[in-house]
């Protein structure tokens, strides 16, 4: 059932969140453990990859929207590269991309720290 | 009591005898043989005054053994099968042994001789008989000792063999073929004319085996202990008088005979048959012997045994009663009486851990005999409580008054305390404090006792605890079966009904509530507004932000004028109440009949799906967020709204992302695509006819996959004002021209 996990990767100071396999309503949680550990160790510059995320249910999505605004107030900011077409198509339909940056590759979203002035 | 015992042991006597016809004629064939063969042989030796010929007189004692071995076991059945008490036993043997040793007595007095011959026994001379008396005497006596001798082995057994094991069963056995195989072996060393000097040496060494395990058999007195004390003391009278008998019988002198002069008789009568029956007497006297000191030492004791007993059989009895009871209250309160009420302790409580406090710091729920809050007061609960459940086993405080646990002072009734586990399926329930006013109070037997008790009252816990879950379980279930048919009743029970459009709508929950919604809201005569809508989440807390949404719909709906409108609105009336990570995606359509125009806007729905008369399918995917995802102005700035003529064959698909987002065993989902082709396959069929064909198609792809996801589905099907007005609208929809069907086998 949980075939779900988060990986780790820092790229300077920005935190880059790797998540595999189904996000759902019983996986949530585990994307929710993953940003509080963040927030807990004051990285607010996040960068979550959907390389191999095969699903994304709404449950799943409402876990970004509940860390977004505290973290963008932190000055910090969520952004969302190399989704998986199908994938795209869900945050697209719900109009993330007007909420998010969602990027193509990680290296852009990466990047995009760098240019902001993090403040 | 003896009235009975005598009435009883007579009848037995005679049932010995008669038990059925059968039995009896048996009886007294045997017994009437046995004395015509002893007295015929002997009588024939006394006519020829010398002993009797070796082949005569070979088959004479074959006759004898085989006769008496016929005789053990027709007693063996007769008195195998009675179930009784062990004063019973002894009382019937008792009175068959003072009838026998009478009737022998008074047999023996039969043509006495003034004065005993200097060697041997009575009226015997090298081994001739000298009267016809002596020949009578001899055949009765012999056959009066021998059957006490039987009597006594077959009665005894029951005594020897009282919870028998396959030991002592083997040990009796045993004991019986030594004595068996000793006597036969006398066969080979007859006594010779009159004088038993030495006993034959071979003779000797198995009567060894044979007196061990007497000894042995004699030590099987398990039943003695178990007898209240009237009958111990009945017992005792009746041991000592046995014993009297058979050691001493009615003669003066010391003699193994019941019987006066039986033993020298049986000699010449069978030998080997005299040695068994000497055996057996001796064994009696063995066993009453050790009976008899066993009943007197065992005598004191029996009070507290018996008192024990009861407890046992208090705290066995309140066992049951608390498996009995289901009530967590009343459970606990009979744990605690139990111990008290079995006259085990003074003082009981039960602590268990506190589930509300969430600090699982175990609290006194039930006490006897004090206050719960006197038994925290006078020990430390929780420090005994985690040593109990770091040991897993009963804590035994001997000395309680100096253990740094207990707070009480000395005059306050904790002598001696027992913390006894509750341990159900591995786990610990809770811990039973059982406390005695003296110090040392708990004997190795309590606490195994109350180790049991406590074992049945873990048990009984748990069950409680299951049982009540199992309540709570069910009461969950009807509620939520209520609150699945109060959300059947907030979808719309029935379809608006408008010229020219057909509507096929329906939602099923993947559980017992959900947070999908269709609804239709009538604007005036020739409009109306429509909503499909998700509420982000399954279960309970979806299912209310629906009910909200409902609200709003049926409110709002009325006072906007566009779909856009009405989204902005409902955004900003649900950003309120919804949680963060909580969002309603929406599709919110207006049908005006009169323009022949939908109006739609998508708020982060699953795009409508819409095919025209011409085939060609599209998804109508217009800009626009979810309700709740932003809760500021990009909410209306983003929002598109598309304004879609109306021609007739146009059908109208709206749905949630269960339908498109249903996985099938291979964990493939059903998709966009599948969707379209099926809607383009099955697009000239009336609405709730394509309404069902797209479920249909849904489900063939799942297998028995099933849902697991909310799913909604709502068809329009626009015929047009004009064929509706001139024709039905079912026929109009199916005869309309076609250029390029796109399945053939549909058109």
């Amino acid at each position: 059932m949980s075939d779900f996990s988060v990986g780790f990767r820092a790229i300077g100071s920005v935190q880059v969140l790797d998540l595999k396999g189904e996000l759902d309503a019983h996986t949530a949680s585990e994307l929710e453990a993953a940003i509080q550990k963040c927030k807990q160790d004051q990285t607010t510059q996040i960068v979550i990859t959907g390389e191999q995320l095969k699903y994304i249910s709404s449950a799943g999505l409402g876990v970004f929207m509940a860390y977004i605004e505290e973290i963008r107030e932190q000055g910090g900011d969520i952004k969302i590269a190399s989704l998986q077409p199908k994938v795209y198509n869900v945050f697209d339909l719900l109009g993330f991309p007007m909420l998010f940056d969602i990027v193509e590759s990680e290296e852009d979203a990466v990047s995009m720290f760098s240019e902001e002035p993090s403040s | 009591m003896s009235a009975t015992f005598f009435s009883r042991s007579s009848k037995d006597a005679a049932a010995l005898l008669v038990g059925s016809r059968f039995r009896f004629l048996l009886a007294l064939g045997i017994c009437v043989g046995l004395f015509l063969l002893g007295f015929g042989f002997h009588e024939l030796v006394r006519g020829i005054q010398a002993p009797a010929p070796a082949t005569l007189a070979v088959i004479y004692h074959v006759g004898i053994v085989l006769c008496f071995a016929l005789v053990w076991i027709l007693m063996n059945h007769v008195l195998k099968r009675r179930q009784t008490t062990p004063a019973r036993v002894l009382w019937r043997t008792l009175v068959i042994g003072l009838l026998l040793a009478a009737t022998g007595w008074g047999v023996s007095l039969l043509g006495r001789p003034a004065s005993l011959t200097a060697n041997g026994p009575i009226g015997i001379l090298n081994g001739v008989p000298l009267s016809l008396a002596t020949t009578v005497k001899m055949s009765v006596l012999s056959l009066l000792e021998t059957f006490f001798a039987f009597l006594v082995l077959i009665r005894f057994r029951e005594l020897v063999l009282f919870k028998r094991t396959r030991r002592s069963e083997r040990n009796w056995y045993l004991m019986l073929s030594f004595m068996v195989i000793a006597s036969l072996s006398a066969f080979m060393a007859p006594p010779q004319a009159g004088v038993v000097e030495d006993l034959f040496i071979p003779t000797g060494l198995l009567l060894i085996p044979a007196v061990v395990l007497m000894t042995i058999n004699s030590f099987r007195l398990s039943w003695v202990i178990f007898l209240p004390w009237r009958e111990k003391v009945a017992c005792i009278g009746l041991t000592a008088a046995l014993l009297a008998l058979l050691a001493f019988g009615p003669v003066q002198r010391f003699s193994l005979s019941l019987v006066p002069d039986a033993d020298e008789y049986l000699l010449y009568y069978s030998y080997p048959l005299q040695l068994f029956v000497m055996q057996g007497l001796i064994f009696a006297i063995l066993y009453c012997t050790t009976t008899f000191l066993s009943l007197l030492f065992h005598l004191p004791t029996t009070g507290d045994f018996q008192q024990k007993v009861g407890e046992m059989a208090a705290l066995q009895s309140l066992t049951n009663l608390v498996n009995q009871v289901f009530d967590f209250e009343r459970l606990t309160t009979t744990i605690v009486a139990s111990p008290i009420e079995a006259g085990s302790a003074q003082k009981t409580w039960l602590a268990m851990p506190d589930p509300q406090s969430g600090t699982l710091r175990p609290k006194v729920v039930a006490s006897y005999n004090l206050l719960p809050e006197h038994a925290a007061a006078l020990t430390d609960v929780p420090a005994l409580y985690s040593d109990v459940q770091s040991g897993r086993d009963v804590l035994i405080l001997e000395e309680a008054a100096t253990d740094h646990r207990i707070e009480a002072q000395p005059g306050e009734g904790i002598g001696s305390l027992l913390a006894l586990p509750l341990i159900a399926r591995d786990e610990m329930l809770g811990v039973l404090f059982v406390v005695k006013e003296v110090s040392r109070g708990f004997e190795q037997d309590d606490v195994e006792a109350l180790g049991v008790f406590a074992a049945q009252a873990a048990l009984a816990l748990d069950n409680a605890r299951l049982f009540e879950e199992q309540l709570e379980k069910e009461r969950l279930a009807r509620e939520l079966y209520i609150a699945r048919e109060v959300q059947q009743k907030l979808l719309p029970q029935e379809l608006p009904q408008l010229a020219g459009l057909s509507i096929a709508a329906s939602s099923v929950s993947a559980q017992e509530v959900g947070g999908d919604y269709f609804d239709f809201l009538p604007l005036g005569e020739k409009r109306f507004a429509f909503i499909v809508a998700d509420v982000s989440g399954k279960g309970t807390s979806a299912a209310f932000y629906m009910a909200e949404l409902r609200g709003i719909f049926h409110s709002v709906g009325r006072l906007t004028e566009t779909p856009k409108d009405f989204l902005a609105q409902a955004n900003e009336a649900l950003s309120r109440s919804l949680d963060k990570n909580v969002f309603v995606t929406v599709i919110y359509g207006i049908v005006d009949l009169e323009t022949e125009t939908l109006q739609v806007a998508r708020a982060g729905h699953a795009p409508a799906a819409v095919i025209g008369i011409d085939g060609r399918p599209r998804y109508v995917r217009s800009r626009g967020l979810g309700l709740g995802l932003d809760r500021g102005p990009l909410f209306k700035r983003t929002l598109e709204e598309e304004t879609l003529p109306l021609r007739p064959g146009d059908v109208f698909v709206f749905y949630t992302d269960g339908v498109v987002e249903s996985r099938d065993h291979d964990d493939e989902e059903y998709g966009y695509d599948r969707l379209l082709d099926a809607l383009c396959a099955h697009r000239h069929e009336e609405a709730q006819a394509l309404h069902d064909a797209l479920l249909e198609d849904l489900n063939v792809f799942l297998g028995t996959a099933g849902y697991d996801d909310d799913l909604t589905l709502v068809v329009l099907k626009w015929h047009g004002l004009d064929l509706f007005l001139n024709r039905k609208p079912q026929a109009s929809a199916q005869k309309t021209p076609e250029a390029a069907p796109i399945l053939p086998e549909n058109a």
